[in-house]
């Protein structure tokens, strides 16, 4: 390659990204910023959005008890579902990366992991209510077995479920770095460990979590930005009976109510944004995913 | 990429003339102004240390990498600015970096595919070149199906299709172990006479240079050090870092004493006097003068009793350690401001055995010492990591 | 690939737990899925009882009649489509991205960043954004306009992601032996650099497919006003209860293994020749 070539290329690389900072532009920062502009309209009823601006969609929903009920119940899922995920997702990795022996079985059963992930999520959210609910599987299962006389009815349709399935769709995401994060340790790093007298568990403790760190960083970064964005798992497996922030912003939808629905999805943003930023001080995401 | 660029087979001479080439990457001068001429037809190593700017030069002479300033001529043409392909040079990567989606044959033919020859044509053409390497056998395999020796042999052969003037070597034996490095370096040697081209090599080993390369160039941080045959440069470093790099010499320092006639002297440390067999140097009397001595043509005896006047050419001193070599025995000894080394045959060692402790006296004769042209500025080289194997 | 040093090869107590540990996780994960295509076997009797009382293919009959269940067939022949769009979109786009960010050029931080945000910010609320923005240019929502867009501000980054691990790991001696024997840039990145990444690029098309086909909430208002088949099933979750549902999500779900099974075994076949076992 010569000097005239590198000229040549730098020109061609705005070329080479336009196609993406376009798209990037045009669906998503300014819809984004519209979400932002509209927040600030009026709402008449029966007219629609009036663009004047106005502060009262933040007043009204910052001052509403309802708004905060919902958002503490967003912030309680998202807490539970972390922290089992988290559980399972690095057992799991450590149980891929440490114990399996042969590297072809260990991304077998990584990929076996994988695959429902790339079946629909509403399908596999449903297929939960034939095993959870009054007549489904687990009841029936419990009542033949004696263990219980009535079915439990608080397996669906109540906070339990929503739980279920936020961990039954979003493991994998924590399962995912965690296992990258980990099958980047160098081995000879563990017999380090032991040869110095750490146990099993301190070495795990001492060497495998430290070393995740950015793995679990990324996995935690997902599966608060899934859980605290969803809304079809929260009405549908809970039937709505559990809320979260996103049903207030359905609700609004469902009125036409666009300003109000774009406040409450800005305010939404903001606390997605804020945790992101702080899980991104623990991370350096540009080396990390760049690589 | 039109026909143009493609030269004709290399009728034209293979020599390299480098004027004032210099590169910087920021802040950093990888390369400072380096002037070279490589003559056609030699095989020239390019010896140094990881960072010393070796593979920048070989980079620009195959047109990888841009020269900040300066000009690169091969053969008659000043080729900065040409393509790789337009220079008649053709690279052999460290990696060997076989396309891993190509059978060898089709690897060794891309370089016609690049050309629009045909199909059958560039097939037969890259068989014959195969057949040239001894890996017929092998063209339809993927690379990931060879050992190391072979992946070199398809990479030669897919550099050699190209029929090239020059070709470029970026340390092509460090990847493999030290039975098929020894062998692939006859190859290597008897492959550039055959072909009478100028082969440049990049390296780090010194054993190698001086086995291959009929021109070695000894470089220091983007300088060339020295240049010269691999027997002058063994010989007869002009510095100590070349002495020191390429092993098996120790440097000394003195100051000079009597330049006018007579043998030049020089006034050492601790009351040694060194007396050299010619007098070339012209330096006023209280100038410091380095030179190195030979490991090998050092005698040591055991000294007896105290301080006894010392003639010239020796030098006092402790045994710190022995080291047994097989044919040799290296003996490092504690000047009192500097260690020395001596490498003593094993029949000699062992008929008088010397141990750790014991004083020693080391002596040489006037001829073997070779006058350095700069003044040590201390041990750049630990005298424990010995260069030679 | 065991850490702990462990006598003779047998394995620690730890190895059955973590391995119960996984096998119960599995079954959790494929649990449902199996249990729904099991039922959407299920006779008139439309019970939720196992074991079936007469299995029969009548509620895969009725997917395709569109009065009593929506309108399935219509919304497949949008969501199909759909996801053939943007995966083919994401891969050109990504790669060419990905190509672009092997260099430092002014704006690729800001780019960088913005396509992690598209990743983070919540589908709902890009869903309100697009249909906002194509209101105020006077068009309307369609599956093949504003969806698309939104699906693609969802896939493009995950694309760009994978081209960059893949990029990042090539060697760049590949592309200097190519120049060396006479390609020119193009040449390089088609005879060359291509084929090295096609597994990654394969991945990128699989990941577009199988993310746009399945997505919800970016396509919920930006769908205009016939529905992709996520949005469908919604409606039906609210309304039916039949197994219809649970046929739909058999059918749906075999499209998705369809698409996945295409993806890597291509990718397996790949890295098999290249690795040399035939």
């Amino acid at each position: 390659m010569t000097s005239g070539d590198v000229q040549k290329s730098s020109r061609f690389v705005y070329l080479q990204v336009a196609p993406l900072a376009l798209v990037l532009f045009f669906f998503f920062a300014i819809p984004v910023a519209l979400v932002v502009l509209v927040s600030f309209f009026r709402y008449q009823m029966l007219v629609g959005m009036v663009p004047q601006f106005t502060s009262k969609n933040y007043v009204g929903l910052l001052s509403s008890p309802t708004t905060w009920a919902l958002y503490l119940s967003t912030v309680k899922f998202t807490v539970i579902v972390l922290a089992i995920t988290f559980v399972l997702g690095f057992w799991i990795a450590y149980f891929l990366v440490f114990h399996v022996r042969n590297l072809l079985t260990a991304i077998g059963l990584f990929l076996v992991c994988t695959v429902p992930f790339w079946t629909s999520n509403i399908i596999r959210m449903i297929s939960w209510r034939p095993v959870l609910g009054k007549e489904g599987l687990i009841n029936s299962g419990l009542i033949k077995a004696g263990i219980v006389s009535h079915p439990l009815d608080w397996l669906l349709f109540s906070d339990f479920s929503v739980v279920v399935a936020y961990v039954h769709l979003f493991t994998l995401f924590m399962i995912v770095p965690i296992f990258n994060s980990m099958a980047r340790i160098d081995k000879s790093l563990l017999e380090a460990a032991t040869d110095a007298g750490a146990t099993r568990w301190g070495v795990v403790w001492n060497v495998v979590l430290p070393l995740s760190k950015t793995g679990i960083a990324l996995g935690a970064l997902f599966v608060v930005t899934l859980t605290m964005g969803d809304f079809f798992v929260v009405t549908v497996i809970s039937g709505g009976l559990s809320g979260s922030a996103t049903s207030g912003i359905f609700n609004d939808l469902q009125f036409l109510n666009y300003p109000r629905a774009a406040a409450n999805a800005v305010i939404l943003l903001v606390v997605v944004l804020l945790v992101a930023a702080a899980i991104f001080r623990v991370v350096d995401v540009r080396k990390e995913l760049v690589r | 990429m039109n026909r143009q660029s493609f030269r004709p087979a290399s009728q034209e001479t293979g020599e390299i003339r480098l004027v004032n080439l210099t590169k910087t990457f920021g802040a950093t001068t990888a390369v400072d102004k380096i002037n070279l001429t490589i003559p056609h037809g030699s095989y020239c190593c390019l010896l140094g240390p990881s960072g010393c700017g070796k593979t920048t030069i070989l980079r620009m002479i195959a047109g990888h990498e841009t020269p900040t300033s300066g000009e690169i001529y091969i053969g008659k043409e000043m080729v900065v600015g040409k393509p790789p392909v337009a220079r008649g040079t053709a690279m052999m990567f460290q990696s060997y970096a076989l396309f891993p989606h190509l059978t060898v044959l089709d690897n060794v033919a891309f370089y016609l595919k690049m050309r629009n020859v045909g199909k059958d044509e560039r097939r037969q053409r890259a068989q014959e070149m195969l057949h040239r390497v001894q890996l017929h056998a092998l063209k339809d395999r993927v690379p990931a199906q060879l050992s190391g020796g072979q992946q070199q042999r398809v990479a030669l052969a897919r550099s050699l299709i190209t029929n090239p003037r020059v070709l470029l070597l970026d340390e092509p034996l460090s990847a493999l172990d030290e039975f098929l490095r020894l062998r692939m370096r006859g190859e290597l040697k008897s492959l550039q006479r055959e072909l009478g081209i100028t082969f440049v090599h990049v390296t780090h080993t010194q054993p190698e240079a001086i086995a291959l390369a009929n021109m070695v160039v000894v470089m220091d941080t983007g300088r060339i050090d020295q240049e010269g045959s691999a027997n002058i440069i063994f010989n007869r470093p002009k510095t100590p870092y070349v002495a020191r790099f390429m092993g098996g010499q120790n440097v000394l320092t003195g100051t000079v004493v009597r330049t006018a006639d007579g043998p030049l002297r020089l006034q050492g440390a601790n009351g040694a006097q060194f007396e050299a067999a010619t007098n070339e140097v012209a330096l006023p009397e209280g100038s410091p003068l380095s030179f190195a001595v030979r490991r090998d043509r050092i005698k040591l005896r055991k000294s007896v009793g105290g301080k006894a006047a010392t003639a010239p050419n020796e030098v006092r001193g402790v045994v710190e350690a022995t080291e047994y070599q097989g044919s040799y025995v290296k003996v490092f000894v504690d000047l009192g401001g500097g260690v020395f080394v001596a490498y003593l045959a094993d029949g000699d060692f062992f008929a008088n055995p010397i141990e750790k402790g014991d004083a020693v006296v080391a002596s040489w004769s006037p001829a073997d010492i070779n006058i350095l042209t700069n003044v040590d500025k201390g041990a750049a080289g630990d005298p424990y990591s010995d260069a030679m194997h | 690939m065991a850490a702990s040093p462990s006598s003779y090869g047998s394995r620690p107590w730890t190895f059955y737990a973590l391995a119960t540990l996984f096998a119960l996780f599995v079954v959790f994960l494929y649990g449902p899925m199996i249990a729904v295509l099991i039922l959407s076997f299920q006779g008139p009797s439309a019970a939720l009882v196992f074991p079936l009382r007469d299995p029969s293919l009548m509620w895969f009959d009725e997917l395709f009649n569109p009065r009593r269940v929506g309108d399935v067939v219509g919304a497949f022949e949008r969501s199909f489509p759909l996801a053939l769009l943007v995966a083919a979109l994401t891969v050109v786009i990504s790669v060419s991205a990905g190509f672009a960010f092997r260099r430092r050029f002014i704006g690729d931080t800001v780019i960088f960043y913005t396509a992690i945000a598209s990743l983070i910010v919540p589908g709902l609320v890009l869903s309100i954004g697009v249909l906002v923005t194509f209101r105020y240019l006077g068009m309307s929502a369609a599956w093949y306009s504003s969806a698309l867009g939104a699906h693609l501000s969802w896939t493009l980054p995950f694309g760009l992601l994978i081209m960059f691990a893949v990029l990042g790991r090539l060697d760049p001696s590949y592309e200097e032996a190519a120049y060396d024997l006479g390609a020119s840039r193009w040449q390089a990145v088609w005879s060359v650099v291509i084929p090295i990444v096609l597994p990654g690029m394969i991945a990128v098309a699989l990941f577009g497919f199988t993310l746009s086909y399945d997505e919800f909430p970016r396509s919920w208002l930006t769908v205009g006003s016939k529905n992709t088949l996520p949005l469908e099933i919604w409606t039906m979750t609210t309304n039916v209860t039949s197994p219809a549902l649970y046929a739909l999500g058999a059918m749906t779900t075999f499209v998705s293994f369809a698409a996945i099974v295409i993806g890597l075994t291509s990718i397996v076949a790949i890295q098999r020749r290249r690795s040399g076992s035939k």
